[in-house]
């Protein structure tokens, strides 16, 4: 289960987003799902189970990991937790901007960020198979 | 460790080290006879947010008291910090260049920006505010930006 932060009106938070649709809808349709934070929030029990029966990978936009401790809180186990500002470390080409509509670099950090979870899900994958066959 | 002014403005708490002196725009500085260590305070990393990069002028670069010193960038804005002292750079922290996030995590320890060997302290230190002075405009600061939608 992919978990982006909610950030709404923050960058990075629209950031966290975009990377999670990428994932979820392009990269790695099969194999992942969205969980949106809110319904976390709300103790919305289709979402709490979801984060309980698949290992999570939250993304957080900002230090406060919402995202990460909302999958703990609900029971859920963060396989991986990625933050955007991380990412952002890494390729400091990508400078995000915009809210509603990210511009050029948060477009391609939000591809960075999901390219990035397309390898943790490929791992998890692997694992998961390797112990089926166990 | 320094003790600190302490006060709560919404949900937030900003704190102030009494150790040092400090410019109305949230720059510190910490004398050791004519070095000054100078970083930014606990206010100004909580309203800016997360550091992704800071960018500290290079050691031999001479500043004039309010000239830029360093440049941090967060997830939300570009901040100049403004040199509470004039002189020259003789140390940067190296910490910056891996770990920026020591400015939100320590900003009056870990998270000091540089040292600057100062070419007239005591008439920079006049100019400065005390603990209490900058706990003051800090809080007005801090109501101000509690009020803002």
């Amino acid at each position: 289960m992919v978990v982006p932060c909610s950030g709404i009106g923050k960058t990075y938070g629209t950031v966290s987003r975009e990377a999670a649709y990428e994932v979820t809808e392009d990269l790695r349709p099969g194999a992942t799902g969205l969980v949106a934070l809110s319904l976390l929030v709300l103790g919305d029990e289709d979402a709490r189970a979801a984060v309980r029966a698949h290992p999570a990978v939250t993304i957080d936009g900002c230090k406060l990991a919402c995202a990460a401790k909302m999958v703990e809180e609900s029971g859920g186990h963060v396989a991986q937790g990625i933050a955007v500002l991380d990412v952002y470390r890494r390729n400091r080409e990508l400078k995000p901007r915009g809210i509603a509509e990210l511009n050029e670099g948060g477009q391609q950090l939000a591809h960075a960020v999901a390219e990035e979870i397309a390898t943790v899900v490929d791992d998890l994958v692997s694992r998961e198979e390797a112990s089926d066959h166990a | 460790m320094p003790d600190y002014l302490e006060t709560t403005v919404d949900k937030f708490i900003f704190r102030v080290a009494t150790d040092r002196l400090y410019t109305a725009e949230g720059a510190w500085a910490l004398a050791d006879g004519d070095r000054v260590r100078v970083g930014v305070t606990d206010f100004l990393q909580q309203l800016n947010g997360d550091v992704a990069f800071a960018e500290v002028k290079a050691e031999g670069t001479a500043v004039a008291a309010g000239d830029e010193v360093a440049t941090i960038e967060t997830i939300k804005a570009n901040v100049e910090v403004l040199s509470p002292v004039g002189g020259t750079v003789v140390e940067v922290n190296p910490a910056m260049e891996l770990s920026p996030e020591a400015i939100n995590q320590d900003p009056y320890g870990e998270g000091w920006l540089a040292v600057i060997e100062a070419s007239d302290w005591p008439a920079d230190r006049e100019r400065l505010l005390d603990p209490q002075a900058y706990f003051e405009v800090m809080r007005a600061q801090a109501e101000e930006e509690a009020q803002k939608p």
